[in-house]
């Protein structure tokens, strides 16, 4: 890594080897997108709801970027694995806990892939007929795009590399760096021997 | 179609599976190699290529190719493609290399799967 932190993070830092996206080139993006958000939601009190857990990191951040009047509130969904298939199909393991009958939501992700997760999200809100319901993501990797799904407001395109930080996890590690970077392909290529 | 379904497929290799699963997971509705596509025909008119796309999402209207086959190993499947896309511009294809299916199985906890996908016993054939 060539760009010098405020922080030393230590034994996570040194799993990356190079840095996509700084944490001044994501607060920027995330300030502009809050100036977005603000003009387009003037008067109309809208609700964001993310899923748990990557989108804590921008949410907070979008959050305070946001000069109207919001509300927030958060869901999370089982991931697939393939204990989780045996059990059936994807189900909400935390619900919301604002309705959102009549109300302008603003759905609020990290990073949108394969889209199908948010696909799965996205047709369980609309069932509780909201006024509008609109897509806010920071990362996307559409190259494993298999649902096309309209995103109202976007930060960064990712090359489809493991990328990591703000968010992004590998196996639940390297939320916490500030940057977004990629993985040393050495760490991701152990997981088959672990 | 489900992996319980009695018509469910018997898949040619294990990430056809794999994959199915992950969509049955998220509800997505899908056919296995629903359509074949006629790629090249004889003085006679008898089909002598041809290629037939692993998946078929009937919501998304996309087709879904896996291969699992090294870069220098796939010159034969990426002309097929190609060729399809040539003959068939209306057709929304998405193939999924070697590389991002590992990905996916990564990101979907199949690390199992992702092993053997750097062995050679996927050089074997094509999928």
């Amino acid at each position: 890594m060539t760009r010098s932190l405020a922080v030393d993070y230590g034994e996570l830092a040194s799993d990356i080897s190079e840095i996509l996206i700084s944490p001044e080139e994501l607060q920027q993006r995330v300030v502009e997108i809050g100036r977005a958000i603000s003009h387009d939601y003037a008067g109309k009190n809208p609700l964001l709801i993310g899923v748990l857990k990557g989108v804590v990191f921008f949410m907070a951040d979008l959050l305070r970027a946001i000069t109207v009047p919001i509300e927030v509130d958060f869901i999370a969904v089982s991931s697939y694995s393939p204990e989780a298939s045996q059990r059936g199909v994807v189900r909400l393991v935390k619900d919301l806990e604002l309705p959102i009958v009549g109300r302008h939501v603003l759905f609020v992700e990290d990073v949108i892939d394969t889209g199908l997760t948010l696909n799965y999200i996205l047709r369980n809100l609309q069932a509780r007929q909201p006024a509008s319901l609109e897509v806010c993501v920071l990362f996307d990797k559409s190259e494993h795009r298999l649902i096309d799904i309209p995103l109202k407001y976007k930060g960064f395109d990712l090359p489809n590399r493991f990328a990591v930080g703000y968010g992004l996890d590998y196996r639940e590690r390297y939320r916490n760096l500030p940057f977004v970077g990629l993985l040393k392909p050495a760490v991701f290529q152990n997981v088959a021997k672990d | 179609m489900t992996p319980t379904d009695p018509q469910h497929p018997t898949f040619v290799h294990p990430a056809e599976e794999a994959f199915a699963g992950i969509l049955d997971f998220y509800g997505i509705k899908w056919e296995y190699e629903p359509r074949t596509f006629p790629l090249e025909r004889d003085a006679a008119g008898n089909v002598v290529e041809a290629f037939t796309p692993d998946f078929y999402l009937p919501e998304q209207d996309l087709y879904i190719e896996l291969t699992t086959l090294r870069p220098q190993l796939s010159t034969r499947k990426n002309r097929k493609l190609r060729r399809m896309k040539e003959l068939y511009p209306e057709v929304n294809i998405k193939l999924f290399k070697r590389r991002e299916i590992r990905d996916l199985e990564v990101k979907y906890g199949l690390a199992n799967n992702a092993g053997p996908i750097r062995g050679a016993a996927t050089q074997e054939k094509e999928v």
